[in-house]
């Protein structure tokens, strides 16, 4: 059982690496779009010779970026009802990963026997928050009709097995570990160590919610998560810098119409490139009345 | 069939003739409690038999496009299949790299949390009918591409939620309703997660006009062909143009007792301004007034009479991605050949976002011209003293409406108020305002939408909560008596709105006019002997 578990888990984190990274690399590689931005307030265009100005900083994006994901604020501005339930899911999500990085962290620099009491008190905190928020989101999701509109099926499923992972984790700590950090810093410390022989014999509980967490592994890089991620992509929200004509943006349009066109419709001239088709005039439009 | 309050999008695939959805008056959001609505009857008249046997109109029983049936089953399985290669070519890089990633951001990010539903005017204007819900088009979009493109998609349809049948019926209805959103992108503005309706909408237009040649002729034949070949998308070729031109600089003398030669295809100036040609024909005191204001600051400028350089609109923009490359290298072709420095548009919205934002990513070394919004140029001159202005003359209510491609979409939000500011004392906000506002109800070419039934609904439906809101704002002084302005700095918002007031009567009633921004500035123009605005209903 263990090999199977090992390579389930390990299989499934790099998995989740190598598509994140595809996916990534897929969208910083995708061809140069036309802009098509939204504005929350005044932007450069309010300005004569708006070229000539200042973009958007890197420390004004960033706080923008920090706000919306921390805080959920265009739910609760936008949403309110249901941001209540989605700000516990999440901050006891944000706190359950900190947490597995502080537990990471203390197994490779702390001695067991120096471990915090208030190490498994984090841990049971954020999965409380979590679940509390899960659930919520759930009964949401069912009674209210607008959430349930369009809602697919099987994340309804989704959330179910949210919660069976939350509960084997909190069951493995509290019960099988008694609810000691020391002992939870232990089995993490002889994880992260080449050690096979607790690896290939592990206890069922931590099997079993290991075994719960690697589907949300590969789910990570598929799912929508991802590509909210991508919207704060510089190019999909603050694609300001202006093309001047020359320059490495000129460039690049330069070369998307160079590429043809296989669009059909008549009107379209298909099979010249954009650059020709853009050039030309259409059929309809030279044909004499 | 009314069933209209469950989210249901199967009912889109029925071989019924019958609608979806079913207009009523009792059912539309109501206008104020006191606005004595004039009964007229149904919001939207029945098609004449013989354009509905003709036309495809069973999604809401109006016919926006007049998209004809097909003759055979043949036809309607061809016509699927197109559907179906122009939406693989809809999600291809290759194919479609103007929009690829933000479509795709669109499309995978929606959670289905419906916030933006209440942000959407036509959901809330129709008494929140569900083919009108801004979630609708998309989720149809979403279900088609996950079961029919998506590999395994047909085996777990039921499990994920996507299964839809594909047929003539629907994409019939979905070709409709692409035009039941004017992708004023209130939706995506309010979108926690950046999903964008509106540009869903606008790439189901582009896969009907690309792929498979739909488009409303309004847009497309007498819109965008018309404007390449003949120079204007009102049909004025360059003769006319220079006629117009003429007229105007008769009715500048007479109407501020100075004679004004206008420039036109002036080389090397500093600025090449390009109108709206609609303002030519339906409001020729906005470019008079931009004349008037240009040469009272001794601006140097200048109007072009080539093919296109007279007129700024680009109703590609709104359907066609190759069109708008079209119209955009015309527009900056005549500037560079007049060797100006650079375009300033007029008041008219879309082409602000159009020529200004999206063709700077179409423009190359060899076609590159710099383009900016007129709204700071008319700032400037307003707050920098260079014109002497009496806001006295401005003495009446006056609110702003934010056309959504310049406000919205471009961010260009405070000078219009700063100007307004200065020269209106009775300056009024209208609730919500900015890039919250409401849209006029004639965006994405709407305003110039005009066949079958659809000039009912863009009334009834589309422009509904922009009305409600201007009666609200001027409720303390609704009387007819007292004369109200409501100033819209675009040409197809003008144009929506001469449509809307009509059908309220909103002039004879209550006294509420509508204009641009360059006219209020010059009737403030103590240096012009008469008032400039002539509150003349046309």
């Amino acid at each position: 059982m263990g090999v199977t578990v090992i390579a389930i888990f390990y299989g499934s984190i790099l998995f989740c690496l190598v598509a994140s990274v595809y996916r990534v690399v897929r969208c910083v590689r995708a061809p140069l779009h036309l802009r098509w931005e939204l504005y929350r307030g005044s932007s450069v265009y309010e300005l004569p010779e708006w070229w000539t100005r200042p973009q958007v900083s890197f420390r004004a994006k960033a706080k923008s970026v920090v706000l919306d994901i921390l805080t959920l604020r265009e739910y609760y501005h936008r949403n309110r009802r249901f941001w209540y339930s989605l700000i516990v899911f999440h901050a006891g999500l944000y706190l359950l990963v900190l947490w597995h990085i502080w537990l990471v962290i203390a197994a490779l620099t702390t001695d067991a026997e120096k471990a915090p009491v208030a190490g498994v008190v984090w841990g049971h905190v954020a999965t409380i928050l979590v679940g509390i928020g899960g659930i919520t989101i759930l009964i949401q999701r069912v009674a209210d009709r607008r959430l349930a509109t369009y809602y697919p099926p099987i994340h309804y499923l989704k959330w179910a097995f949210v919660l069976v992972t939350l509960v084997g984790g909190f069951y493995a700590v509290q019960w099988h570990f008694g609810g000691d950090t020391a002992a939870v810093m232990a089995y993490m410390k002889d994880q992260l160590s080449f050690n096979m022989e607790h690896k290939l014999n592990p206890p069922l509980v931590t099997a079993l919610h290991v075994l719960f967490v690697s589907p949300w592994m590969v789910y990570l890089p598929l799912g929508h998560v991802m590509q909210v991620f991508f919207r704060y992509y510089h190019e999909l929200r603050w694609d300001h810098v202006p093309n001047l004509g020359g320059g490495k943006i000129g460039e690049r349009v330069g070369s998307l119409l160079s590429r043809p066109v296989h669009w059909p419709a008549a009107h379209v001239q298909s099979g010249k490139t954009w650059r020709e088709v853009a050039g030309e005039l259409p059929e309809e439009a030279t044909r004499e009345t | 069939m009314r069933g209209r309050k469950r989210g249901r999008t199967d009912s889109i695939s029925s071989e019924s003739d019958e609608q979806l959805a079913h207009l009523a008056a009792e059912e539309l959001a109501p206008l104020p409690d006191w606005y004595d609505e004039p009964d007229s009857g149904p919001p939207v008249t029945s098609l004449p038999g013989e354009q509905k046997s003709r036309y495809e109109c069973s999604l809401d029983g109006v016919s926006a496009i007049g998209l004809p049936r097909p003759g055979s089953k043949e036809e309607e399985d061809r016509l699927v299949q197109s559907f179906l290669s122009g939406l693989q070519r809809l999600l291809s890089q290759e194919d479609n790299w103007t929009f690829w990633q933000q479509l795709m951001l669109s499309l995978d990010s929606c959670v289905r949390c419906q916030t933006c539903n209440d942000a959407c005017p036509i959901y809330l204007a129709s008494g929140k009918q569900e083919v009108y819900r801004p979630t609708y088009r998309s989720e149809v979009l979403r279900r088609i591409i996950s079961k029919y493109l998506r590999r395994g998609g047909r085996a777990f349809a039921k499990l994920t939620g996507t299964d839809i049948e594909l047929n003539w019926p629907l994409i019939a209805r979905l070709a409709e309703s692409a035009y039941r959103c004017t992708m004023c992108r209130r939706c995506a503005q309010w979108c926690p997660l950046g999903s964008d309706n509106g540009l869903i909408t606008h790439e189901l237009r582009k896969l009907f006009s690309q792929e498979m040649g739909i488009a409303p002729r309004e847009l497309h034949e007498q819109g965008t062909v018309q404007q390449l070949k003949v120079g204007a998308s009102t049909g004025t070729n360059p003769k006319a143009f220079k006629s117009i031109v003429s007229f105007m600089e008769d009715e500048i003398e007479e109407k501020t007792g100075r004679k004004t030669k206008i420039p036109v295809d002036k080389e090397g100036a500093d600025i090449l301004l390009i109108h709206n040609s609609g303002e030519f024909l339906s409001w020729l005191e906005n470019p008079e007034a931009f004349v008037i204001l240009f040469e009272k600051a001794g601006l140097d400028w200048t109007l072009s009479s080539e093919l296109c350089g007279y007129e700024a609109t680009n109703y590609g923009l709104w359907y066609d991605d190759l069109q708008l490359a079209r119209i955009v290298m015309r527009q900056t072709e005549v500037a560079r050949q007049l060797g100006v420095r650079r375009i300033v548009i007029g008041e008219c919205g879309h082409a602000h976002k159009a020529l200004t934002v999206i063709a700077d990513r179409i423009l190359t070394e060899q076609t590159y011209v710099h383009r900016e919004s007129s709204i700071p140029l008319l700032e400037d001159l307003v707050c920098s003293g260079r014109l002497e202005l009496d806001p006295a003359r401005n003495d009446f209510p006056v609110t702003l409406h934010d056309p959504c491609n310049m406000v919205r979409l471009m961010g260009i939000v405070e000078p219009q108020r700063r100007i307004l500011g200065r020269i209106c004392p009775q300056f009024r906000e209208m609730a919500p305002h900015g890039v919250d506002n409401y849209c006029c109800g004639g965006g994405s070419g709407f305003a110039i939408m005009n066949s079958q039934n659809f000039p009912d609904w863009k009334v009834s439906v589309s422009g509904r909560m922009k009305f409600k809101q201007i009666l609200e704002t001027f409720q303390d002084v609704i009387s007819p008596d007292i004369r109200k302005y409501v100033c819209a700095p675009c040409s197809n918002c003008k144009g929506q709105l001469r449509d809307l007031f009509s059908h309220h009567d909103a002039w004879a009633r209550c006294g509420i006019f509508y204009g641009g921004l360059a006219e209020l500035i010059v009737n403030a123009m103590v240096d012009i002997k008469g008032p400039f605005l002539t509150w003349e209903w046309h």
